[in-house]
């Protein structure tokens, strides 16, 4: 496996800690099993700084946006780019009839797919799994494995853009964008740029580095950089917010006036209409 | 009274670390994890209020907030 599926072990690892406590945000009875073998071994590693709440609140975030979204939209197509181990497919209510699309590289989904076949998972909804490359063109696997883009879409992504260039995250939103019929949502998290700059997270993202999966995109203009490529801001939460983890978050969450502040975002888009 | 605004800040810390008592001058607060990148901004502030100063962001220099020496040196000296 490479870098990026140890991070993805390292989520799974982290919700598993996440389900067994007793004021979970979520409770996700694969993660333990998906996170070996390093996962573990790299909430250790990556201590501090408030990733394992901010893992925790994220996903309960995401799980509310698609329970929200389906429900308000009638849509009933979702793709989870760069799934990882995410298993919204297997523990969460879909509304009959909803398509999973889960797109992440071929070893990994291989892998995802013998644990939880392992594990005797049923998936709750029409799941299906897209292999592809996500630094290439890998829409035409997506719209193969039956992807509908005159259909609304909600899309997922999940702790994606931080490894991203700032071309590739733009491109990115574009790209969503131009495969979204009328009506679709996006829902997704960016860190702050000035987090990224910080002289107190340089340890932190000197050892991503070192592994291989170095945090590279920020922006503390959220609502621009999304218009800026195809998307309105219907919803923007930084953690401990009502919404996003309240009471779970052990710093101070900060007016957005104050300057200097190192910014974690929980976004929820609609697709702009052409103007 | 130049040591009211250093023991604001030392406060501030443990205050953030209840299993801690006590906190030397010489203690590296980002070595230690006493503070890290999401409460630093915290930490300015607190500086900034006990101190009746303005840190300006663009110009931090990671070494005046390496120990509470260090923090009573570069703002509270």
């Amino acid at each position: 496996m490479d870098a990026v599926s140890y991070t993805a072990q390292w989520m799974a690892a982290a919700r598993a800690q996440e389900s067994t406590r007793d004021d979970a945000l979520f409770v996700d009875p694969f993660a333990e099993d998906l996170a070996a073998p390093r996962g573990f071994e790299l909430i250790d590693r990556y201590a501090g700084g408030g990733l394992l709440p901010f893992i925790s609140i994220r996903t309960r975030f995401l799980d509310d946006a698609i329970r929200d979204v389906l429900a308000e939209s009638g849509i009933q197509q979702v793709v989870l780019i760069a799934a990882g181990m995410d298993t919204r497919a297997f523990r969460l209510d879909w509304p009959e009839g909803t398509e999973v699309y889960e797109v992440d590289h071929a070893l990994l989904i291989a892998e995802k797919r013998r644990r939880l076949d392992a594990l005797g998972a049923e998936p709750r909804t029409d799941r299906r799994e897209v292999s592809a490359d996500l630094t290439k063109e890998w829409m035409p696997a997506l719209e193969a494995a039956g992807f509908d883009r005159d259909r609304p879409t909600l899309w997922i992504a999940e702790a994606l853009t931080f490894f991203l260039t700032d071309e590739q995250a733009a491109g990115l939103l574009r790209l969503l964008a131009s495969a979204s019929a009328p009506g679709s949502h996006l829902a997704f998290d960016i860190l702050g740029r000035t987090l990224l700059r910080s002289p107190f997270s340089k340890r932190f993202l000197d050892t991503l580095a070192a592994d291989g999966t170095p945090w590279i995109f920020g922006t503390d203009e959220p609502e621009e950089f999304l218009t800026a490529n195809g998307w309105k801001v219907t919803d923007l939460r930084e953690p401990g917010q009502p919404g996003a983890g309240e009471g779970r978050w052990p710093y101070d969450v900060q007016p957005r006036d104050r300057r200097g502040a190192n910014r974690l975002w929980l976004i929820r888009a609609e697709r702009a209409t052409a103007s | 009274m130049s040591s009211a605004g250093i023991d604001k800040v030392r406060d501030w810390i443990l205050g953030r670390h209840p299993d801690r008592t006590e906190l030397a001058a010489d203690v590296d607060l980002i070595e230690s994890r006493l503070v890290d990148s999401l409460a630093f901004v915290e930490l300015v502030y607190t500086i900034e209020d006990a101190a009746g100063v303005e840190i300006d962001f663009d110009t931090i220099d990671i070494e005046d907030f390496q120990t509470l020496a260090t923090i009573e040196k570069a703002f509270f000296a």
